[in-house]
């Protein structure tokens, strides 16, 4: 079974934001006007880090970890690891506890108000299963910094572009629980 | 296992169930990148890139993916209308294209016969593919004037490119930059004429050493290795510096000088005015860091310089283009692989052929309003917007009884919005082609529904210098809407120009791509076309300049009486020249950051857009909000001596204290009040446009350098 991960080199990323608007494109129709967030870009800074300004963009996103925090937190069930890798929430058997939405590390679960339910990125699993790129990582970034694949490929050719750079670029952590306290 | 491939077209179709795509080439900014558009029930139902796009290679921004909530939005105009009540009534009513251009047609030949062709004013904002034909209609009329943003916006880079070099040099990213300096302009956010986002980030990549200039900490800056944090509207000041050191420590290109170059004795004495120590106290930037900055881009090869408008947004506007053109010239980059390449369009009728200048009567082109002052902008049809306004206002040197303004909004981007908001309230007819009633379409009598470009058919980038042509393929029909060129096309001929224009405007494609022996439909079935590509033409044929040489010394600008060597000027307000004024207004305003979700004035209407920024915002440092007594996220009054409007504080530690940066571009179309809130956030109410603030040679406002208060807005003055 391939594993498929969603991997985001924020080292690299422009703040240009064209994944958010992808996103948006993919699940909402045209008329529609904005509907709940999956994907999110954030100015982290500037701030002073080893007496020199830096600022970078984050990218928050569910990271489809290896062992989710929010799995173990909902008490539904609603939320299951698949042996592909991705992480899928399931709107029909979510009741908004929110329990998710508290337990995530990477604050990428948000709380859809109109349907009450809670909502995060499911990798366009409709799309990854018909062997089409999830929306945000069909070559849109300008950065080329959104990965979509194998983990360990993902991590080469990060490595690859670091070495290219002149070692510029920070080492990606891999995405795995941090379950709080 | 499928096997995945990027925009997989085939399987996209198949999954969606879209009945049809088509290649086309965006125009949500300037134009510049290859979409793939998928139709479903005769609707667009999703944008994606075309990998096959010799520009952007697939990728894409936001609002290009966005475009479809412009096309299909719900206040957009759709058909022709005229006001029913007086200005800014907002009061308006549906008439028919014919009526709409008939009125048009006859107001302008009523004016011609009255006031002379010079009476009526064309204009359109930023370059968005329609310059040929609205210089090509005023030009035939016999109009000299034909207001744009070129005075301050890419013009500039024109005009002096042409001077010094013969064309405007583009970044060769193709061969890749070993070093970049980026100056003035951030592409990963907006988009500099030519230039996208994709290749420069590619060029990082592959291990290009980068050198940012911006008194901003933008994200390419921290990850620069060398920022060069200037003072605002002192850029002139830090190129001659690091001039100075390359040319004393002879980092130049020896034969490239010795060969290719005019001037280069007066250009070194000249250069010699500005050793690092007066240029620190100048720019505020340490001269070790210039130092190092000249070492790394001249001793690295190639090396480019991307560059972008905040430099022509000044009093130094042309003299900052030509000294940073001298930056490439003397280190051997100019015309070299992975340098600034002076490239080869294809074999078409070019933009200034199209446009029909030479068809301007000399006598006409001698009444160019500004065309006695700004010389060099007036070689080039480029006017000074306030010259316009003035002869509204003031009726001097005659009298303009009329402007037709295409895709722009003067109100939100002119510099002294209050005075152009006057203008535009006098103004005997003026008809708009837009779409939506923006502020400025609100005092109009007619507006026209603009095409998007995915209503259009059109050569794409035409205009620009990097050498590429590439299909615009209609894909839908909006309403009654018509593209810029099809309603110039059919206004013509209704003004007895039919025999210069033609039935319809693909006619129009296929003259524009004769020269190749194609038609528009040939041109259609390819991605897209390529100019021949060369390297080091000058040593063959020289520099297309009056002395076949690259002119240091500007052979051009001493004819028509400006220094013919680059200097700086202080900018009209500044610490430095009006200090009085600076205790006053203590702070230095800077205009104008990008967002990347807005174009200008466009796009505050589009959700998935405007969700992006939804308030206008003004970063400053937050010694400085102490200072003033604000907090994160305040709303706050910032003034200058012309007026003051509200934006909402955000604190930023890559900001200089002494520096307040704005946005640009605001209004609120959710506000449905014929206003729009123009007055409410808009920049330009506090921006200068005094002819004596101006680059003088290119008219271009300063509104990027200006003195400012800032405040916390009192309770109660809230306008929400």
């Amino acid at each position: 079974m391939n594993k498929h991960a969603l991997i985001i080199e924020e080292f690299a990323c422009w703040g240009c934001r064209a994944c958010e608007v992808a996103c948006k494109q993919e699940y909402n129709p045209v008329e529609a006007d904005n509907g709940i967030k999956y994907l999110s870009v954030w100015p982290d800074g500037p701030k002073r880090m080893n007496g020199k300004l830096d600022f970078m963009w984050r990218v928050s996103v569910c990271k489809h970890c290896d062992e989710p925090a929010c799995v173990k937190a909902c008490p539904e069930d609603a939320i299951m690891k698949r042996e592909d890798g991705i992480v899928i929430l399931n709107y029909e058997k979510c009741t908004g506890c929110q329990l998710c939405i508290d337990e995530c590390p990477y604050h990428a679960i948000r709380f859809d108000e109109e349907k009450k339910t809670a909502a995060k990125c499911n990798l366009c699993h409709h799309r990854v299963e018909k062997g089409l790129y999830p929306a945000c990582a069909d070559n849109i970034c300008l950065a080329h910094c959104i990965y979509f694949g194998d983990p360990a490929e993902i991590e080469q050719k990060i490595l690859e572009k670091r070495k290219a750079r002149g070692g510029w670029g920070e080492i990606i952590p891999k995405a795995i629980s941090m379950s709080k306290g | 296992m499928p096997e995945f491939r990027y925009s997989n077209i085939e399987r996209e179709m198949e999954v969606y169930g879209y009945d049809s795509f088509v290649k086309s080439h965006c125009r949500m900014c300037h134009g510049g990148c290859g979409v793939i558009v998928y139709v479903k029930n005769g609707k667009v139902s999703k944008i994606a890139g075309d990998p096959d796009c010799p520009i952007a290679h697939g990728t894409l921004c936001a609002k290009g993916l966005a475009s479809a909530q412009l096309a299909y939005h719900k206040d957009r105009l759709t058909y022709p209308v005229k006001r029913i009540g007086p200005k800014a009534s907002g009061k308006w009513e549906q008439i028919s294209w014919d009526e709409a251009l008939d009125t048009i047609a006859e107001r302008i030949l009523t004016y011609k016969e009255k006031h002379g062709p010079e009476s009526v004013v064309f204009g359109y904002g930023t370059g968005r593919e329609n310059e040929a034909v609205i210089y090509r209609i005023a030009n035939v009329l016999g109009s000299p004037n034909v207001v744009t943003a070129g005075h301050f916006c890419y013009g500039p880079r024109i005009c002096t490119s042409i001077i010094t070099c013969g064309t405007n040099p583009i970044v060769d990213y193709e061969n890749f930059p070993k070093c970049i300096i980026m100056w003035g302009n951030n592409v990963t956010i907006s988009n500099p004429d030519e230039y996208k986002g994709e290749p420069f980030s590619v060029a990082l990549d592959k291990g290009a050493n980068l050198i940012v200039v911006d008194p901003r900490l933008t994200r390419p800056a921290a990850r620069a290795n060398v920022w060069l944090q200037l003072r605002p509207g002192t850029d002139a000041a830090l190129a001659l510096g690091m001039l100075n050191v390359i040319v004393n420590e002879k980092l130049y290109d020896k034969e490239f000088v010795e060969k290719y170059t005019h001037g280069w004795e007066p250009f070194v004495k000249r250069v010699n005015e500005y050793p690092l120590d007066r240029v620190e106290e100048i720019t505020w930037v340490p001269k070790e860091k210039i130092r190092e900055a000249a070492h790394l881009f001249a001793t690295t090869k190639p090396a480019a310089i991307q560059w972008g408008v905040a430099i022509e947004q000044q009093t130094n506007c042309a003299d900052n283009d030509r000294l940073l053109m001298f930056l490439m010239g003397i280190t051997g980059n100019i015309d070299a692989p992975g340098g600034q390449v002076l490239n080869r369009q294809p074999n078409v009728v070019n933009v200034g052929q199209f446009g029909a200048h030479g068809m301007l009567p000399k006598d006409q082109f001698a009444k160019r309003l500004g065309g006695d002052r700004f010389r060099l902008a007036s070689r080039f049809a480029i006017l000074q917007p306030k010259c316009v306004w003035d002869a509204i206002l003031e009726e001097k040197p005659y009298p303009v009884k009329m402007l037709f303004l295409i895709s722009t909004n003067p109100l939100i981007t002119s510099a002294n919005a209050r005075e152009v908001y006057r203008a535009l309230e006098k103004v005997e007819f003026m008809a708009v082609a837009d779409f939506f009633l923006t502020p400025t379409a609100e005092l109009a009598d007619i507006v026209l529904p603009a095409a998007t470009w995915l209503e259009m058919d059109y050569v794409g980038d035409y205009w620009k210098r990097h050498g590429y042509i590439l299909p615009r393929r209609k894909v839908i029909q909006v309403g009654e809407c018509r593209s810029d060129h099809e309603m110039l096309n059919d206004l013509a001929r209704r003004i007895g120009q039919g025999q210069y224009w033609w039935n319809n405007f693909e006619e129009a494609l296929d003259y524009i791509l004769h020269p190749m022996n194609i038609t528009w439909n040939d041109f259609k079935k390819t991605n897209y076309i390529r100019g021949e590509v060369k390297y080091y033409k000058y040593k063959e044929g020289g520099f297309s300049t009056p002395t076949r040489k690259f002119e240091l010394y500007s052979t051009t600008l001493e004819k028509m009486g400006y220094d013919p060597l680059p200097q700086h000027r202080e900018p009209s307000e500044s610490p430095v020249s009006t200090p009085d004024l600076y205790k006053e207004y203590p702070y230095i305003l800077i205009t104008g950051a990008r967002q990347p979700g807005f174009f200008h004035t466009e796009n505050r209407q589009i959700g998935r857009l405007r969700e992006l920024d939804r308030d206008p915002i003004v970063e400053i440092h937050p010694d400085t909000a102490a200072k003033e007594k604000i907090k994160e996220g305040d709303w706050v009054i910032i003034e200058s001596r012309r007026g003051s409007v509200r934006q909402r504080v955000r604190l930023s530690l890559g900001r200089d204290p002494r520096i307040v940066a704005a946005q640009h571009g605001w209004w609120f179309p959710e506000k449905k009040d014929p206003g729009h809130g123009w007055q409410e956030s808009n920049i330009n109410i506090l921006t200068d446009n005094a002819l004596e603030s101006c680059d003088p040679a290119m008219g271009a406002s300063n509104i990027r350098t200006l003195l400012c208060r800032i405040y916390p807005e009192a309770k109660g003055d809230s306008h929400e």
